[in-house]
Formats: structure tokens, C-alpha cells, sequence
């Protein structure tokens, strides 16, 4: 079974957040994430880190089904703690041999961890407690440049006929006795099925393309949005942004 | 009768040079369905192109309701002629079917309200009310069929055209889109049908063209049965039906005309028992097994022979 990155699998549940007007929601955990990740501060990093645990609870989103794209984000990430530690200049911590872990080092992994998983957990609630379609048509409301809507639109679209697409290419290679060994065959033949991927999207764009124009498509692509603010959807607004302007004000204090 | 579309000496290539059409020339009118037969490879999709002037050729000239492509605006020609590409996932853009069924009728410029009727209209017509919130890719083959159907119904276009309406369809969504396609046109709808679908030919359309490059022959869907040459020179080949009633003539059932569909064999059928008091009487005659290996050979096995003696 295909395993598709349905990023709002759990847009049909019912929260405070789901329940909230999406550009405002969008808007506002946008500039929450971004105060987190400005942050040069760690103690404050770790508010932000809870902060974001507790909009992921309030929107009831799965930790199971975050945990899934979490994998990923660790995956960029801790190369970075295994890096910075022993790179950084400062305070000598540990010594192994020629090796020596400083303070300093520690601090900016562990700084850089919080901050991009703090935003990683934020992405749930802002873009997870709504349809895609929704999201697509918050950004076009808030007058997002329509090209990147269109981007945004259509990579999350194709996505899965793509993914579909290489699956169905990858069993055929399986049943015709592919299989992954520690060879140059490998290598050599998954370049090949990529590059046939990617001959048979730029087809299909063509395809699409038509039929886009065969539907009077000129450029821009607009969508109905009947999206109503409501007095409530400010006042969840108030708190989030709050949180992100009071997080850099502790931190021209401290 | 008005003429829907006029097509003159059309000829395409391709950038690679390429040969797709060659002086190609059909009309169809106004309130009729047609059907385009033809192999794999015949240009049909090309010539499909042309009909909303997404392609563009200089050799020939293409009329749509005696308006020419470079006449005037080729929006007005694109809100008469609503084309219904053969996979689906090329027709379905947007992020939800609402959308999707919807971006035709938001080009055109109608109102938000007016926007929903069309949705809601073209949803109910192909059977997915409700269906407005869900996401493409949740979606069975069949079920993408009928939305990308119902895309193009949004924009009430008086020309339909089909590309390969009902290949890798189960049976019943097959049955379904052809009584779709029908009502459509029962409704008033011009009809262009692309297909290699011999079965669903007599049920769609009365007359047919058969293209490979160029229109090689036409006439009424029984005419273009008839020929049994031609079929097999584009790897075509007649409907189940007919195949069945040329195997019960050699037994004796008398049919000079051949039904083609199953609703002319029902016709048939009770017309031939009601005239012979109320039984069909089929037999062995010295003639069955020549016939029957003659009919085999032709439609089931063309290179190969049988001998039926034994039946």
C-alpha cells in the first residue's frame, strides 16, 4: 500500500484550532514560528519547543502520525549535534583524545534542534487542522503571489499521481527481478527509473497544461473561498502572537 | 442542419516532423454524435486537440459553428467545445473536486453563486453529489472518470468531446458513462467520440469516421461494420454482437442485417420469434461447418484454421 504524504489526514477532527479562521491561523502561527526560530536564547527556545507541544495537544493531532515526519526532521537534524560539539570553540567540556566536546558547541546543537523542531511541531497545527485545499485558498486570500500558490498547488496535487507512479514502476522492476544489492547495477538502474519519472511528469504537464487551457486557464488560477472572520478568531490570534513578540522581549532582557 | 464542426484538409506535424494528420476533412452537426475509430496511433488525440485550438496548424481550417479559430476569440470557442481527456489525473488539477469542477465555471467570470449551481448541476449529473470536498487522489478510476466529466459539464459547452471515454473502466462505470454520454446527447448535446471501443460504438454515436492520419472512410456505424477490409487494415474489429449473429446464421438463424448492438439484438430476436410462431429454429445444415470455419478464421483466429467437423 502506497504511503502517501497526506499532511492533513486529520483535518476533519474538531479543536480550537481546527475551528479557527485559516488565514488568521495561518498568519498567526507563521509569525510564532518565525520569532521561535530567531531565538539565540535557550532557555527561550524551550518555551517556544513547549508552546508548540501544547498547540500540537490542543489541535489533537496524533503524536503517532507527527512522529512519522519527525523521523524526517531528525534526519536533518542531528547531524548537527554530532558535528557542532566537537567544531565549536569555547569551554572545554569532555576531552576523547584529540577530540574535545565544548560547552558552547552543546549549546548551539541543542539551540538549533529546539528551534527546528519547535517549528516542525508548529507546521501540525497551522497547515495539519485543515485541507490542503483550504490552506491553498487561505494563501491566495492573503494575496500569497498567485505563481506560488499555483507551485504550492500542484507539487502537493502530483505528489501522490507521482508517487503512484514510481511505485507502480518500482514493483515492476521487483517482479522482473530488481532488487537492491551493493552493486553499480543499482545505482545504475534507479537513475534510470527517476530519469523516466521525470520524462513521464514533464509529459504530463504538458497533458495537464491542455487541459488547463481547454478550461480557459490564462495565468492565474482563482478559487471560491467563502471564508468569514469572526470575533473569536482574533482572540485566538492574540495569544499566539503574543507568545511570539513576548519571547523577544524576554530576550532583550535577558 | 447547422454545422457543429467543420473541419477542411487539416494537416499536422509535429516539432520532430512527424506526420499526425494528413488533409483531414469531417463535419459534424449540430444535436449529433460521432464517433472517431481508429488504432492506436492515429492521430485521434491530435485531431482532438485542434477542435479548441490548443494545437494549431496551418495547412486546413477548422470551423466551430462556422466560426473560424482565428475569427475571433478563442475563449468563445473554448466555452463551446469542452474536451474530456482520456486520464483523468491530467484533468483533475485542483486540490479538491469542488474546485476542480469549478475552475472552468470561475474562468468564464460567472458569480460565486452561479459558480456552486454549476458544480452542484454537473456533480448530480454524473452521480457525485457530494463528492465536492473530497481529494483526488482519494478517489477510485472510475469515480476520477466521472468528475473529469463533470469539469467540463460545469462550463455547459454545446460540443462534447471524449478521448477514450470508457478504456480501463470496470464494466459497470462503462455501462454508466455510456448511458451518460447518451443522455447528453438525448439532451442536445454534439457529440465527439474518440475510442477503439468497437463494443460501445453502436450504443454512442450513428454515424462514425475512421482516421489513421487521415480519414480513411465514413459513413453510418453499419456501413463502417460492413467493411470488413477496412477494419482489419486499422486493427479494428466488429462488435461481440455481430460476431454472435454471424456464428447463428451458420446455424441457420435468418438475419441479412446484422444486429450491433444489444438492443438491436433484442429487437431482433423478438421481431424473427414473433414472425415464426414464437420459436427460432437453429440447425446443422451441410453448410455449417465451412460457414463456421469461415466466420472463425475472420474474426477469432485470421492466420489460423479450424476444423469444426467434430461439432
Amino acid at each position: 500500500m502506497i504511503q502517501y504524504p497526506e499532511i492533513d489526514r486529520y483535518s476533519a477532527l474538531s479543536s480550537p484550532i481546527h475551528d479557527w479562521d485559516p488565514r488568521v491561523k495561518l498568519v498567526s502561527i507563521l509569525i510564532l514560528i518565525f520569532s521561535i526560530v530567531l531565538l539565540y536564547d535557550l532557555k527561550l527556545a524551550f518555551i517556544g519547543l513547549i508552546v508548540a507541544v501544547i498547540m500540537l495537544f490542543i489541535s489533537k493531532i496524533p503524536l503517532r502520525f507527527v512522529g512519522v515526519y519527525l523521523k524526517w526532521v531528525s534526519f536533518f537534524i542531528l547531524p548537527f549535534f554530532l558535528i557542532m560539539p566537537f567544531t565549536v570553540q569555547g569551554t572545554e567540556l569532555y576531552r576523547f583524545h584529540v577530540l574535545s566536546v565544548t560547552y558552547e558547541g552543546v549549546t548551539y546543537a541543542l539551540l538549533i534542534c529546539v528551534r527546528a523542531f519547535s517549528a516542525a511541531l508548529l507546521i501540525f497545527p497551522m497547515i495539519g487542522t485543515m485541507k490542503f485545499g483550504t490552506t491553498i485558498k487561505a494563501l491566495e486570500s492573503l494575496k500569497v503571489p498567485n505563481k506560488l500558490v499555483q507551485m504550492v498547488m500542484f507539487t502537493y496535487r502530483y505528489i501522490f499521481v507521482l508517487t503512484s507512479e514510481l511505485q507502480s514502476m518500482l514493483r515492476s522492476m521487483n517482479s522482473r527481478g530488481f532488487a537492491m544489492r551493493l552493486s553499480m547495477q543499482t545505482p545504475r538502474t534507479l537513475g534510470k527509473a527517476i530519469g523516466m519519472l521525470f520524462v513521464r511528469s514533464y509529459e504530463r504537464s504538458e497533458r495537464v497544461y491542455n487541459a488547463m487551457v481547454s478550461r480557459g486557464y490564462v495565468g492565474n488560477i482563482r478559487t471560491s473561498h467563502p471564508f468569514k472572520l469572526r470575533d473569536k478568531d482574533w482572540l485566538k490570534a492574540f495569544p499566539v502572537i503574543g507568545i511570539a513578540i513576548g519571547l523577544h522581549c524576554f530576550a532583550g532582557i535577558v | 442542419m447547422k454545422k457543429a464542426v467543420c473541419i477542411k484538409n487539416l494537416s499536422f506535424r509535429y516539432q520532430d516532423m512527424t506526420l499526425a494528420l494528413e488533409d483531414v476533412s469531417l463535419d459534424v452537426f449540430e444535436g449529433e454524435s460521432v464517433v472517431l475509430l481508429g488504432p492506436n496511433g492515429a492521430g485521434k488525440s491530435t485531431l482532438l486537440l485542434h477542435l479548441n485550438g490548443i494545437l494549431r496548424s496551418e495547412k486546413g481550417s477548422i470551423e466551430i459553428f462556422e466560426e473560424g479559430m482565428d475569427d475571433g476569440d478563442i475563449r468563445s470557442i473554448r466555452k463551446k467545445v469542452g474536451i474530456v481527456f482520456q486520464d483523468p489525473d491530467d484533468q483533475m488539477f485542483m486540490p479538491t473536486v469542488f474546485d476542480d469542477v469549478a475552475f472552468g465555471p470561475i474562468n468564464l467570470g460567472l458569480s460565486e453563486e452561479d459558480v456552486g449551481k454549476r458544480v452542484a448541476s454537473a456533480l448530480s449529473m454524473v452521480g457525485l453529489t457530494g463528492y465536492g470536498n473530497k481529494c483526488p487522489h482519494n478517489l477510485s478510476f472510475g469515480e476520477k472518470k466521472r468528475v473529469a466529466l463533470a469539469t467540463i459539464l460545469s462550463m455547459e459547452p454545446e460540443i462534447l468531446v471524449f478521448d477514450e471515454p470508457t478504456s480501463n473502466m470496470d464494466p459497470k462505470s462503462r455501462t454508466e458513462l455510456i448511458r451518460t454520454i447518451k443522455e447528453l446527447n438525448s439532451e442536445g448535446k454534439t457529440i465527439i467520440t474518440a475510442t477503439h471501443d468497437v463494443n460501445a460504438v453502436p450504443e454512442i454515436a450513428k454515424r462514425a469516421y475512421v482516421l489513421n492520419k487521415t480519414i480513411l472512410a465514413y459513413g453510418t456505424v453499419k456501413e463502417i461494420f460492413e467493411n470488413a477490409d477496412l477494419l482489419r487494415e486499422v486493427n479494428l474489429e466488429v462488435p461481440e454482437v455481430v460476431k454472435l449473429f454471424e456464428i447463428l446464421r451458420c446455424f441457420g438463424y435468418n438475419c441479412e442485417e446484422l444486429p450491433l448492438s444489444v438492443e438491436e439484438s433484442i429487437e431482433h430476436l423478438t421481431r424473427t420469434i414473433e414472425g415464426k410462431d414464437g420459436h427460432v429454429h437453429l440447425h446443422i445444415h451441410e453448410h455449417t461447418h465451412e460457414q463456421l470455419n469461415s466466420v472463425i478464421d475472420r474474426h477469432f483466429h485470421p492466420h489460423k484454421h479450424h476444423n469444426f467437423d467434430k461439432i
